[in-house]
C-alpha cells in the first residue's frame, strides 16, 4: 500500500509516535452460521498531531467495525491500536484517557439535561466538576447549545443531539479525537458549525479521525483520506494527490440530467466512485 | 469472575445510577416502596386476621410476623429482579449507556459491576424499608435491620444478576416476561413467602428448595424472627450467587462486544 507523506502539519507526541495508530487490524465476526465474517482486513493507518483523517467509504465497507475497534469497545482479531502510545485493548484506562469519540447511534445518557450530560462525562474522566463545567459553557457557545443547557435530552431536535454529542467527546480535552459520520443528517448551517469546531480542534494539535461518506466534507476537511472498501484500504492519500492521481482529466463531464452536462474540475467524489462504485459493477453486487 | 478493573471506575458508574435516583426520588419513593405496603397490608391485615398463628421449623408464631419476614425475601426479588432485568434493559438497548460510559476510561466489565451493584443497593434499600417498617411494628428486633444487611446485598445482587442475565438473552423487552412469569412469579408463589415450604407436598419441597428464594426466606425469618438456622441455605444462596453473576456478566458483554 502507497503511504505519501507530502502533508503539510505533520507533528508526532512527544515521543516520536502519533497519537493514534491503527497497525495491521484485522476483525473477524462470529457469525450464528458458524463462519466468520471479516468486516475489517489488515488496516494500517496513524493520524499525527494536528491532522485531520478521513475515513471514506460506503455502508459495510468497515468504517464503524474499524471506529470501534479504536475506541476498545470491540477487541481486534488481529492487530492493534494505539491511542497516545497505549495499546486500546491491553490497557484501555489509560489509552482511553486521550480519546474522545462520536459514535453514529446516538448514545447520549438521557437522564441527565444537556449540561450536565457534559459535566457527567466528564466525570469518568476523572475530570473535576469546576473544570468540566468551564469545558462545558465554551462548548455549549461553541455549538450553540447554551439556551439548551437545561432542557432534557427528549426535547432535543435530531440536529441538536447530534451538536450535543460532538461537544461531548471534546469534553475530555481529548489528544485524539474520533467521530463516526458526525454531520449525517445534519442541516448544511449546523454542519458547517461541525466543520468549524473540528478545524478548531486540529489547529489545537488535536488528532481528528472522520469518517464519512460524504466527499465534500472529506476534501474540505482532510488532510489525508483512506478509501475503505470491503473492509480494505484500498490507498491513503491527500483528498488532492488522489484526484490527481485517480482521475487524469481536468475536467469531468456529467449528465446531470437529461441533455443537462455540467462541465467541472474533477473532486474526491469522483475517485470515491472510480474505487468503490466500479469494483461494485465488477463483483456484481 | 472477573474483578473490578478499578473500584474508582465501578464507583462512577455507581454515583451516575444514584444520582439519577436522587433526582427522582419522588417517583422511586412511590415505584419502590409502595409494592411492599400493600403486600403487607394485604396480608398481614387482611389474610393475617383469617389465619392467626401457624408453625414453621418446630415455633409458633403470628402469621403477621411470619408474612412481613416473607415480605422483605419478596422484596429483594422484586426490586433486584426488575432494576437488573427492565431497568438494564432499558439502560442498554434504549439509552445505549453501557455502550457510551465504556468507550471512557471506564471499561464495560466495570460498567456491569456498578450495574448490578447498583441495582443491588437499591433492592436492599428497599427491603430494609420494609424491615423498618417491622422493627417500628414490633415485629423484628432493631438489631435485625443490621444483621439483615448483607443477607439483603447478597440476595439482591443475585436476583439483580438474574434480572440482567435475562436482559442480555432477550431480544425485545417484552421477551423479559418470560422469566418474569416461569421464574419470578413461581418462586413468589413457591418459595415461602406466603406459608412455609414444609407445608408443601414433600416432592415440591426439594424443588423448592432448588430455587433461591427458599433459602433467602429460611434465612431472613432466621435474622428477623428466629427461626432456626439452616446452613445449607447459605451455600444455595453463594452457589446461585456465583452462577448467576457470572453468567450475567458473561452473556451481556457477549451481547454487547462483537
Amino acid at each position: 500500500m502507497s503511504r505519501t507523506e507530502e502533508d503539510a502539519g505533520k507533528q508526532t507526541t512527544a515521543n516520536g509516535l502519533s497519537p493514534l495508530r491503527v497497525v495491521h487490524l484485522t476483525k473477524r465476526y462470529h457469525q450464528r452460521s458458524g463462519s466468520d465474517l471479516e468486516a475489517v482486513s489488515d488496516v494500517s493507518f496513524e493520524v499525527a498531531a494536528g491532522e485531520c483523517f478521513g475515513l471514506l467509504g460506503p455502508n459495510g465497507s468497515g468504517k464503524t467495525t474499524t471506529i470501534k475497534c479504536i475506541s476498545g469497545f470491540y477487541p481486534p482479531s488481529e492487530g492493534a491500536v494505539f491511542v497516545g502510545g497505549y495499546n486500546v485493548h491491553a490497557r484501555p484506562k489509560l489509552a482511553r484517557q486521550f480519546l474522545g469519540l462520536c459514535d453514529q447511534e446516538e448514545t447520549l445518557d438521557s437522564d441527565f439535561n444537556v449540561l450536565d450530560q457534559l459535566i457527567r462525562h466528564a466525570s469518568y474522566f476523572r475530570i473535576p466538576s469546576s473544570v468540566a463545567r468551564e469545558r462545558a459553557q465554551v462548548l455549549l457557545e461553541q455549538f450553540g447549545l447554551v439556551e439548551k443547557a437545561r432542557e432534557p435530552i427528549e426535547s432535543l431536535s435530531g440536529g441538536l443531539k447530534r451538536r450535543l454529542q460532538v461537544a461531548r467527546a471534546l469534553i475530555s480535552d481529548p489528544l485524539v479525537l474520533v467521530l463516526d459520520e458526525p454531520t449525517t443528517g445534519l442541516d448544511p448551517d449546523v454542519r458547517r458549525m461541525v466543520w468549524e469546531v473540528l478545524m478548531q480542534a486540529r489547529s489545537r494539535g488535536v488528532a481528528v479521525l472522520l469518517s464519512t461518506h460524504y466527499m465534500e466534507e472529506a476534501q474540505r476537511l482532510c488532510d489525508r483520506a483512506a478509501i475503505l472498501h470491503k473492509g480494505r484500504i484500498l490507498d491513503i492519500a491527500s483528498p488532492a494527490r488522489l484526484v490527481e492521481k485517480y482521475i487524469a482529466r481536468e475536467i469531468v463531464e456529467e449528465e446531470v440530467r437529461p441533455g443537462v452536462i455540467w462541465r467541472r474540475e474533477p473532486n474526491l467524489e469522483d475517485v470515491y466512485l472510480k474505487l468503490t462504485g466500479s469494483r461494485l459493477g465488477v463483483d456484481g453486487l | 469472575m472477573k474483578l473490578p478493573d478499578s473500584i474508582w471506575g465501578v464507583w462512577s458508574v455507581w454515583r451516575r445510577y444514584f444520582s439519577v435516583f436522587v433526582k427522582s426520588i419522588g417517583y422511586y419513593l412511590v415505584t419502590t416502596f409502595v409494592e411492599p405496603l400493600l403486600y403487607l397490608f394485604a396480608f398481614g391485615v387482611g389474610v393475617g386476621s383469617l389465619i392467626g398463628t401457624l408453625q414453621d421449623g418446630g415455633v409458633h408464631l403470628s402469621y403477621r410476623r411470619f408474612i412481613f419476614s416473607g415480605i422483605i425475601a419478596q422484596t429483594l426479588l422484586f426490586q433486584g429482579f426488575y432494576e437488573g432485568s427492565y431497568g438494564a434493559f432499558v439502560r442498554m438497548y434504549y439509552q445505549r449507556i453501557f455502550q457510551s460510559i465504556a468507550i471512557t476510561p471506564i471499561t464495560l466489565s466495570d460498567v456491569l459491576w456498578g450495574e448490578l451493584i447498583w441495582d443491588a443497593s437499591k433492592a436492599t434499600l428497599a427491603a430494609e424499608v420494609v424491615a423498618l417498617i417491622g422493627v417500628i411494628s414490633g415485629e423484628f428486633p432493631l438489631m435485625s435491620l443490621l444483621t439483615l444487611l448483607p443477607l439483603c446485598f447478597s440476595a439482591s445482587l443475585l436476583f439483580s444478576a438474574m434480572g440482567l442475565a435475562a436482559a442480555a438473552y432477550s431480544r425485545s423487552i417484552d421477551e423479559l416476561s418470560y422469566p418474569q412469569y416461569l421464574l419470578v412469579f413461581p418462586m413468589f408463589l413457591f418459595c415461602g413467602v406466603f406459608y412455609p415450604v414444609e407445608d408443601l407436598p414433600r416432592a415440591l419441597q426439594t424443588v423448592a428448595w432448588i430455587f433461591p428464594l427458599t433459602s433467602v426466606n429460611s434465612l431472613v425469618r432466621t435474622l428477623t424472627i428466629g427461626l432456626p438456622f439452616q446452613s445449607w441455605a447459605v451455600a444455595i444462596l453463594l452457589v446461585w450467587l456465583l452462577v448467576l453473576v457470572v453468567l450475567a456478566r458473561r452473556a451481556m458483554t457477549r451481547r454487547l462486544v462483537k
